[in-house]
């Protein structure tokens, strides 16, 4: 099955890539979105000061 | 002159220095008189496959910023290493390890659980998590392989330039410009801010450095013209290279260390550590046990932007 991958995506904050795989005819089978990042706020925010976090977690998204 | 050829590229990042390049307004418009952009993901619809397709060195200057925690991200650090002249390691991320560093502090495997599994958020009672490899009806899906420890862009390959800064301010980034646009770039290994700490460049009045008490910033509202070390704040600046403009003090917010340590110093949180350590007025042992409870988060502090390029990161320098 013939595979088109678009990556990254462009002009949005963050990473993303699109894998569309294509059949016998050309027709689109089927679409995946995949985020290939992970930075872990969700853990690492644990045990920081309450009063710090709006000067970490600003940095999720800076855009 | 022939129009350099520009590239921007992040990494583990949030976005922020390449939103400080746009923050130079209508100077955008003199980095488009001397260089034409190759590759920019936020900006311009360029694949990694442009890349990959350009001849070794044909990149004039990458500006990379973002951490390295991913195989991804440590393949397109190599691979615009290779293809860039000029590899300038751009924000705290590529030069310490920025905030995604503090997950140094933690692994990858609670990090996963925490993500995937354990956050309210979530609907995944397989408790599936990422794999490299999947396979699906129409063929496989790959995913890059998340790294143990968050690396600095300099971990991984060669820079020539560092520019530091969460994000770089304006004015440095205006530096680089005009230090490209008038070839008149820095010796090799540079960090292109001041050459002072920021304590240095702070205009708040320094009288004598005793304290009794560490505060959290919540705890008391400080004086506006007095150090805030000396009010009793954790503040970074003696352990802080200069050349943000003060941003943070002068709102009476105490530094928390973006700029990385000034010229000189190997570990940003131990030369603060010292710093506190001298200042800090005591009687005996109780008196130091108080201090070292009064600090709340002493790694995530003293190491906020650093920890990948700290003494206490590289026990932690393997990759699975």
């Amino acid at each position: 099955m013939k595979k088109v991958s678009i990556d990254p995506i462009t002009r949005l904050e963050g990473h993303g890539k699109i894998e569309i795989f294509l059949n016998d005819d050309g027709d689109v089978a089927n679409t995946y979105f995949q985020v290939p990042e992970l930075r872990g706020f969700e853990k690492f925010c644990e045990g920081r000061p309450v009063e710090e976090l709006p000067r970490i977690v600003t940095r999720i998204c800076g855009v | 002159m022939a129009k350099l050829k520009l590239a921007l590229y992040w990494a583990g990042a949030c976005g922020g220095c390449d939103v400080a390049v746009l923050d130079i307004n209508e100077k955008i418009l003199d980095v488009a008189n001397l260089a034409d952009i190759v590759f920019w993901p936020i900006a311009l619809d360029f694949k990694y496959h442009h890349v990959e397709a350009m001849k070794d060195k044909a990149i004039d200057v990458c500006l990379f910023n973002g951490a390295i925690r991913s195989s991804e991200q440590e393949h397109l650090a190599k691979l615009l290493r290779a293809k860039s002249k000029v590899l300038v390691s751009f924000g705290s991320c590529a030069c310490f390890g920025g905030i995604p560093a503090l997950a140094n502090l933690t692994t990858r495997a609670e990090i996963m659980e925490r993500v995937y599994v354990e956050a309210p958020s979530n609907d995944n009672p397989g408790k599936t998590l990422p794999q490299t490899k999947t396979q699906v009806a129409e063929g496989e899906l790959t995913l890059p392989e998340l790294f143990e420890s968050v690396l600095t862009l300099a971990q991984v390959v060669p820079v020539e330039y560092f520019v530091p800064g969460c994000p770089p301010t304006v004015d440095l980034i205006l530096k680089v410009v005009n230090a490209l646009a008038t070839n008149s770039l820095p010796p090799v290994g540079a960090v292109i801010a001041s050459n002072k700490t920021l304590c240095d460049e702070c205009e708040r009045k320094k009288e004598e450095k005793k304290i009794t008490k560490i505060y959290r910033t919540h705890e008391i509202i400080p004086k506006p013209d007095k150090c805030l070390l000396e009010q009793g704040l954790l503040c970074m600046g003696p352990a802080t290279r200069g050349g943000c403009g003060t941003l943070c003090v002068k709102v009476n917010i105490p530094c928390r260390g973006c700029f990385g340590p000034p010229a000189g110093v190997l570990d940003q949180g131990a030369k603060l550590v010292s710093a506190v350590a001298s200042i800090y007025q005591t009687n005996g042992d109780e008196d130091i046990a108080r201090m070292v409870n009064e600090v709340a988060d002493p790694a995530g502090t003293f190491y906020r932007f650093g920890l990948s390029d700290s003494m206490l990161k590289k026990k932690r320098l393997q990759r699975r």
